[in-house]
């Protein structure tokens, strides 16, 4: 640059460096991120609006199931026309939802403004063509566009006198109504009130246990103890390590990221697998017999999956200033992990494992029941045998347990806080 | 002529994809043992310009000489090895809260030890009794076994400042010292930086919110506006009209006596 007169040079513009074609392209699709968030909460909304009162009015009116009772394109057609036309007319749920509303870039927004929007939205949005620049053209030629909710000085309105909470009050209805269909019938109805007196065996057990089986009893309670001990143990030992790559905060930039969207995607998928299937899952994998160790695995997985969750979000509420402090001082990335940031995890986690720990025992009984060992599959091996006097002793025995281990873990969690 | 001992040349800092410019090609230079005071409204870029010292946050364009050094293209290990010699204090304080104050203040020595040694937190006896001889300094000696969360605003910023002092700092970064403190523990936070800067020999680089402190304590001062130098000079020379070119026209000044 030496040389030349001032002013002479231009500095480079900033999409032609690598960096600045990211942030170019990052920025559009953030505002394309925007848009089609709100717009997928309506679309799907609307889609979920229109399955039910379907499936409700073929269930109580015509007494078939059925779920669109029109072609397939006319329910996407009349599902994507609604949530354009809401959105453009009025303020859908999906803005709500998301604290945004469409807003007069420049100028007032007039009924034409909002048709040419509900135009252009179709061509240009919709299309994705238009976010190609920015602002998105649809929002450059109507005038309008989606932006952040701002505090008004005027009195909210009702939620009953808004499109957007009627539609989700709609929505519940429809989806209690439906469901009722599908769950209760009156004959299920009658059962509750005229059987009852079939469970007389149970409620003697109460008054009258079967003490000759409680030496048993309390042996597999023990083991199911241990399960969930060592299932919690286990976990510990590989929820911790995980935990970390699993916080936000400190998994940045091109290889973090992906590490972390990984980790947590993985996390969320085992989580929503129920311990029970696990158990089966288990019981098939590691033998034909049934066996306490396949309940541990099964507890082992859940336990990671809920634990890393735990604990990366007690990772991502940390305070970031002793970080910076500590990073400032010279010291390397690991010294500032065990001086910036353990301090401050240790007590969360170790609460977090005790109320892990507290699920686990409740959890290995159920787990038993599918033959997981321990109580729970002396449980279901009574009611099986029609020995309901020994069932309901066993009954006694798990709330007791339950009771016990429950009132320890919230003593212990307390006196870490 | 000899080069000055910090040399900030073109420094810039963009944030979030090129929408907000912290610093814009900020120039200037410190010798040593100066007491720079950084003025300008929040947002102005004081924190980013201390921060971009120390590397706390990668600058975006423009080199920052150091003794010579141009830090801002120091590999990340070679980086650490300068941080040594610059302390930092925080408006915040950046404490560990659940940690004794004597932890705390050891923690200043981490970037001199071998990594496996402060792993397992090892420090020397040495390091020890400097601890406790800077917590002694400060007026601390008697806290230096309680835990940080048991002490008051102006007792943590003492415990900030002896961990500064682990670290035989040669610059010290004081990012809004008292800010959070009230007006008579933000003097006796001023003199004990006052304090370093004239028996240590430190340079002190203070960003403050207020002009009677920068005044009182800086050798000179520059003032920060949406990232660029907009005042450069002694503390006498801010007159009326400066300063309400430095915090815009409806400012008033306030006094902390």
């Amino acid at each position: 640059m030496t040389g030349y007169p001032e002013g002479y040079t231009s500095p480079r513009p900033e999409w032609t460096t690598g960096r600045g074609l990211y942030n170019a392209l990052a920025r559009r699709a953030d505002v394309a991120a925007k848009y089609f968030a709100v717009f997928l909460l309506d679309a799907g909304g609307l889609a979920a609006l229109w399955l039910l009162v379907t499936y409700a009015y073929a269930w109580y009116v015509l007494g078939i199931t059925a779920y669109i009772l029109v072609p397939w394109w006319v329910f996407a057609l009349g599902v994507v026309e609604g949530a354009i036309l809401w959105e453009s007319l009025g303020r859908s749920w999906g803005q709500k939802a998301l604290g945004r509303e469409l807003t007069p870039v420049s100028g007032e927004a007039t009924p034409i403004r909002r048709l040419l929007y509900f135009v252009l939205w179709h061509l240009f949005g919709l299309t994705g063509i238009g976010f190609v620049f920015v602002p998105p053209l649809h929002e450059r030629w109507s005038g309008l566009g989606l932006r952040r909710e701002r505090p008004s000085a005027q009195a909210p309105v009702p939620w009953y006198r808004t499109s957007a909470g009627l539609f989700v009050a709609v929505l519940l209805v429809v989806t209690m109504v439906s469901a009722l269909g599908v769950t209760l019938t009156w004959e299920s109805l009658r059962r509750l009130f005229t059987q009852a007196g079939q469970t007389a065996e149970f409620w003697r057990a109460l008054v009258r246990p079967d003490t000759t089986i409680l030496l048993d009893a309390m042996r597999d309670m023990i083991v199911t103890v241990f399960m969930a001990v060592l299932a919690t143990l286990f976990a510990v030992a590989v929820s911790v390590p995980l935990s970390f790559l699993a916080a936000r905060n400190l998994m940045r930039g091109p290889i973090g990221r992906p590490i972390y969207t990984l980790i947590r995607g993985a996390m969320s998928i085992a989580r929503s697998i129920e311990p029970i299937v696990w158990a089966i899952i288990f019981l098939v994998w590691v033998t034909a017999l049934r066996s306490p160790f396949a309940g541990i695995l099964a507890l082992w997985v859940h336990s990671i999956a809920d634990l890393v969750k735990l604990y990366a979000e007690r990772l991502e509420a940390i305070d970031q200033g002793p970080i910076e402090a500590i990073t400032a001082t010279g010291a390397g990335r690991l010294s500032v992990l065990r001086y910036a940031i353990v301090p401050q995890i240790v007590n969360p986690y170790i609460s977090f494992t005790l109320y892990r720990w507290d699920i686990n025992i409740r959890m290995a009984t159920v787990v038993g029941l599918v033959g997981g060992g321990g109580i729970g599959q002396r449980l279901i091996n009574y009611i099986w045998g029609v020995q309901y006097r020994q069932a309901g002793t066993v009954m006694i025995l798990i709330v007791i347990l339950v009771w016990a281990i429950d009132y320890l873990s919230a003593r212990l969690r307390a006196k870490l806080a | 002529m000899p080069t000055p001992y910090l040399v900030i040349d073109g420094l810039t800092k963009v944030y979030e994809r090129g929408q907000v410019h912290a610093l814009r090609g900020l120039s200037f230079s410190i010798e040593k043992g100066e007491f720079l005071v950084v003025i300008g409204l929040s947002g102005s870029g004081k924190s980013t310009l201390l921060r971009c010292i120390n590397r706390l946050i990668e600058p975006t364009e423009g080199k920052i000489w150091l003794d010579g050094t141009d830090v801002a293209r120091l590999s990340a290990k070679r980086m650490r090895r300068v941080r040594r010699r610059i302390g930092m204090i925080f408006q915040q304080f950046n404490l560990v809260d659940r940690a004794t104050t004597v932890r705390n203040v050891l923690t200043g020595r981490l970037g001199y030890m071998p990594g496996w040694r402060s792993l397992l937190g090892l420090f020397s006896s040495q390091d020890k009794r400097t601890a406790l001889a800077n917590l002694e300094r400060v007026g601390l000696r008697d806290k230096a076994y309680a835990r940080v969360d048991e002490l008051s605003g102006g007792q943590r910023q003492r415990v900030g400042i002896a961990r500064a002092l682990m670290q035989k700092p040669e610059i010290l970064l004081a990012d809004e010292p008292v800010s959070a403190l009230d007006p008579a523990t933000s003097h006796s936070i001023m003199q004990y930086l006052e304090q370093m800067n004239r028996q240590d020999g430190v340079t002190v680089i203070a960003s403050l919110h207020f002009l009677s402190l920068a005044r009182r304590y800086g050798t000179r001062i520059i003032a920060l506006k949406d990232g660029q130098l907009v005042f450069d000079g002694p503390p006498k020379t801010i007159d009326n009209a400066k300063f309400k070119e430095i915090y815009g026209e409806d400012a008033e000044e306030v006094e902390v006596r």
